[in-house]
């Protein structure tokens, strides 16, 4: 399928060309696909693509959050006006991954007008990107009209992210993909740093930023793989280095005990008693916070 | 055009056409897609939709798929598996942790079931394995979802 996807994709492509409309999404599309060829990584496609899905998704952080009893807060959020700024690939991409987190926590606190603010931003970065085809925007717009409809309108989203994640490695583009997920996770980590300062009695989130520790040394190692041939990502590798080095501070002890399997109606729920400890210190999450905050101001603005 | 030099040429794009046609129809024996896009749905109520994950074993040439997520602690996660019919077609899934020690499976008293839910207390990066026991089709889907 992917070979015929690709025969059908060349020949719309070659079509297009002889559509003077449609010139600049193409001329997008090749800009692109050029940066991508000087910066392929040396490793197996299959290697990059295992480590890129194992980053979890932001929204896990944003439920926490407001299942913790956190009140939404927009201006955590990186602000929609921002957005004519954003003029490289580089930009876009870290970008794209910082709004789809925004996004995700408007959706999750059922901002729907908020939520259509960042649907637009993301669209038009998704359009400067030529990953545009995968938001039907009509869809979302019915759907982030009416609150009773937040569940399609956050799968739907959810969906769109993972085919652009996928899309991106398939076109060899995944140096994309690597800095949309290092921008989400960044916005992650920054909306959860902001929380936890204003609180610091609360135990359960200042464990959630200590966890990034495990997620962060994936990121580290996606963005090494570009680092030796895109100077911009080794700016951006250089500086969450000094991340990582606040992170190495905190110590993760694990104890592993045996699972138990309960069927209930064809599901197996599983009982295990295996569990981790997470050492951080208030000290530990304000640098964190502070590393965090500097970090993305570099991509922000 | 000499008569020669056309055949040649027709020979050449039959060839063509027909490897083409040859690695498409081998390649649509298994969509996985066709099933997660089924398997959605099928997520247990208050669990939020994040991952999909092709199933693609090859006519059987592939005797595992895996994958693998980071979990969190305090987080619990549901996988459910897609197949042709209401049934798995045989597929398993398991779950390891980070030092590939099991945590469970859907293969459970002899049943093939069509999902786990998993309670995490250990955040780390776990492997989601699929394997095939007497699957017919060796091809199928499966979501992740997770609740607080």
């Amino acid at each position: 399928m992917k070979k015929l996807s690709l025969l059908i994709g060349a020949g719309l492509l070659l079509l297009s060309s002889c559509d003077s409309g449609s010139k600049i999404d193409e001329q997008a599309f090749l800009d692109s696909l050029q940066t991508t060829e000087s910066n392929s990584p040396v490793i197996s496609e299959e290697v990059l693509e295992s480590i890129l899905q194992q980053i979890p998704s932001p929204l896990e952080i944003a439920v926490l959050l407001k299942e913790s009893g956190t009140n939404y807060d927009i201006e955590l959020l990186n602000g929609t006006d921002q957005l004519a700024t954003y003029n490289s690939n580089f930009k876009k991409a870290l970008n794209l991954g910082v709004y789809g987190t925004d996004l995700g926590y408007t959706n999750i606190y059922e901002q729907n007008q908020d939520a259509f603010e960042y649907l637009t931003a993301i669209r038009d970065l998704a359009d400067g990107l030529s990953i545009g085809q995968f938001f039907d925007f009509g869809v979302i717009r019915r759907l982030a009209t009416n609150s009773r409809n937040l569940d399609s309108l956050l799968l739907i989203t959810t969906k769109n992210f993972n085919n652009i994640n996928a899309s991106l490695q398939e076109q060899q583009r995944a140096n994309l993909s690597v800095l949309l997920l290092t921008g989400g996770w960044l916005e992650a980590l920054h909306i959860i740093c902001q929380v936890t300062e204003r609180n610091m009695n609360n135990e359960e989130l200042k464990e959630r930023i200590g966890e990034q520790k495990i997620i962060l040394e994936n990121i580290m190692l996606l963005l090494s793989f570009y680092s030796e041939s895109n100077p911009n990502i080794k700016e951006l590798s250089d500086k969450m280095a000094e991340l990582q080095a606040q992170f190495d501070k905190i110590e993760i002890t694990q104890t592993y005990a045996e699972s138990t399997l309960e069927e209930v109606n064809g599901i197996v729920t599983i009982s295990n008693n295996s569990t981790t400890t997470i050492n951080i210190t208030d000290e530990n999450v304000k640098e964190i916070s502070r590393i965090t905050s500097s970090i993305r101001d570099y991509i922000i603005k | 055009m000499p008569h020669k030099h056309m055949k040649v040429i027709v020979g050449v794009l039959s060839i063509i056409i027909g490897l083409f046609l040859n690695t498409t129809e081998v390649t649509a024996q298994c969509d996985p897609a066709v099933y997660t896009e089924a398997c959605i749905p099928q997520l247990v109520d208050g669990f939020n939709f994040v991952k999909s994950y092709e199933i693609n074993g090859e006519g059987g040439a592939k005797d595992k798929v895996e994958y693998s997520y980071v979990f969190a602690k305090g987080t619990q996660y549901f996988l459910n598996i897609c197949a042709d019919g209401d049934q798995t077609d045989g597929i398993v899934v398991s779950l390891y942790d980070s030092n590939r020690k099991k945590v469970g499976t859907s293969f459970a008293n002899g049943n093939f079931n069509k999902g786990i839910i998993y309670p995490c207390n250990a955040t780390g990066i776990y492997y989601i394995t699929f394997t095939f026991e007497g699957s017919q089709q060796h091809c199928g889907g499966a979501v992740l979802g997770f609740k607080r």
